[in-house]
């Protein structure tokens, strides 16, 4: 019994159900197992579904203030200020008017072009709008949730991409939300090419923490300065080709070091985006692809001896 | 009854509010990361804070098991690997059981003090697992969690046994 309440129970004296410790020793050792299943198998990825449908609607409560913050904010925006957004985006759409007649020419251009050298046809990879629900709050790893999940019919292993570039890749779906592992985190690797010299590499999210990529394996020679853009290379068969992912900010070249240790900034949005798009992973849009047959059954052990 | 001298003896809980203490602990952490501060490492865990004072306070009725089903979910809002804060929070519960006979006889600063390793413990779990299971350090503000959490609990307290601190008898002139 609790010191000092009025409890109108008697205390059990000698019921007092399973002792501390073993229910210390049974559920540590049930989250370990859980830990160790979640890290090596892909086993518990139901009890994450009915979890999360279980978390949704205290999210959902969660996230009202500030939803109705941001609508306040939108609400009391003045009259100049939307005026003046008005007339940048009159602005960025009479630039862009001059670039989009040029698309047609350019794209028959391109057509011909293509078809003189046989190349194959540049895939059209489909897309779906999503909102941006909130930053994960583990602080081990970068990830975001999405609003859309297997109910909007959204795939693992999608790329997201925000207006000004890629974003990451879906990693998780669960039910009503996705989850998605940003270029920034530590176990994000994508493919890249330098627009500017057309090498190819590979970028890894930052190790340290801080929200940047890191470009590795290129030689301490090799041609590559701050302020080169990097755009998917395609080559991975998950990231439609072309797409912007990073800029060069620092470049070290170190004597004593093979590789140069370059460090890139993402070009999307990775601390504040709001709306992105999901994009179908290259491979299943392409023509021929099949799912990879299951793996041989392992054949039981103690069968023939 | 053995309890310290002027102490007022309180109400007992109701049950009906530790769930709906937890359940706020728990909107008050997803506010905090969704809407907020986002996934910095040095926020307080609210949840832990009331699971640990229940755990002192009512240890019959909030445990490890208890600690435990809140740890899972706390797992999946966050994406962390699944089990993660269900361990830490397991850990918690139990070291809270362990110390609930002795730590009421102290004053609530002095509380504060030795709940501070509870805290410490759990944060120390937690960063083990998550560095060898491959995560990235998130930086020394990681410790800074458990010692607001621990400046916090005063505070906490005052909240949470104000239910229990009521008149057993009210009337016109003691409405509360």
């Amino acid at each position: 019994m609790p010191l000092g309440t009025l409890d109108r129970t008697p205390p059990p004296f000698f019921k007092q159900g399973t002792s501390a410790l073993t229910k210390l020793l049974l559920f540590s050792a049930i989250s370990l197992a859980l830990m160790y299943a979640d890290l090596r198998y892909n086993i518990v990825q139901p009890a994450r579904w009915v979890l999360s449908l279980i978390v949704y609607p205290v999210q959902w409560v969660a996230l009202r203030p500030q939803v109705l913050w941001d609508q306040m904010d939108d609400a009391f925006v003045g009259k100049q200020e939307a005026l003046q957004s008005a007339e940048t985006a009159r602005a960025q759409l009479l630039s862009q008017a001059v670039r989009s007649t040029q698309v047609e020419q350019l794209t028959l251009e391109n057509q011909h072009l293509r078809d003189l050298l046989q190349l194959r046809e540049r895939m059209n990879t489909t897309a779906m709008a999503a909102e941006v629900l909130y930053e994960a709050a583990d602080p081990f790893t970068r990830k975001m949730i999405l609003d859309k999940g297997a109910n909007s019919g959204i795939q693992t292993s999608s790329p997201v991409m925000d207006e000004r570039g890629i974003l990451g890749q879906v990693t998780r779906v669960h039910p009503l939300v996705s989850e998605i592992t940003l270029v920034t985190d530590r176990e994000h690797s994508i493919p890249v090419l330098n627009t500017r010299t057309g090498a190819r590499g590979v970028a890894f999210g930052e190790s340290g923490g801080a929200p940047l990529l890191e470009l590795r394996y290129m030689a301490t020679n090799a041609d590559i300065e701050v302020g080169d853009i990097l755009t998917t290379s395609g080559v991975d068969g998950v990231y439609p080709p072309g797409i912007p992912v990073a800029k060069v900010v620092k470049v070290e070249r170190q004597a004593d070091s093979v590789f140069a240790r370059i460090l890139c900034e993402s070009l999307a949005r990775v601390q504040g985006a709001r709306h992105v798009m999901v994009l179908t992973p290259v491979k299943t849009a392409l023509p021929g692809f099949q799912e990879l047959p299951p793996p041989p059954q392992p054949i039981p052990k103690g069968g023939r001896r | 009854m053995i309890m310290p001298r002027g102490h007022q003896l309180l109400l007992p809980a109701n049950p009906l509010f530790m769930f709906f203490s937890l359940v706020c602990a728990l909107l008050l952490d997803m506010l905090q990361s969704m809407a907020w501060l986002g996934n910095a490492a040095w926020t307080p865990d609210w949840l832990a804070l009331v699971l640990v004072f229940w755990a002192i306070h009512q240890p019959l009725k909030v445990g490890v098991g208890v600690a435990f089903v809140l740890g899972l979910i706390t797992d999946v809002h966050q994406t962390s690997l699944l089990g993660q804060h269900a361990l830490a929070y397991t850990v918690q519960g139990f070291l809270a059981t362990m110390i609930h006979r002795r730590i009421l006889w102290f004053d609530v600063p002095s509380q504060a003090l030795q709940v501070l390793p509870v805290f410490m413990t759990a944060q120390v779990l937690e960063l083990t697992v998550r560095v060898t299971a491959g995560g990235l350090f998130p930086g020394w503000s990681v410790f800074l969690a458990p010692v607001i959490q621990a400046i916090l609990w005063p505070a906490i307290s005052v909240v949470l046994l104000a239910p229990q601190r009521r008149a057993p008898d009210p009337d016109k002139n003691r409405p509360l």
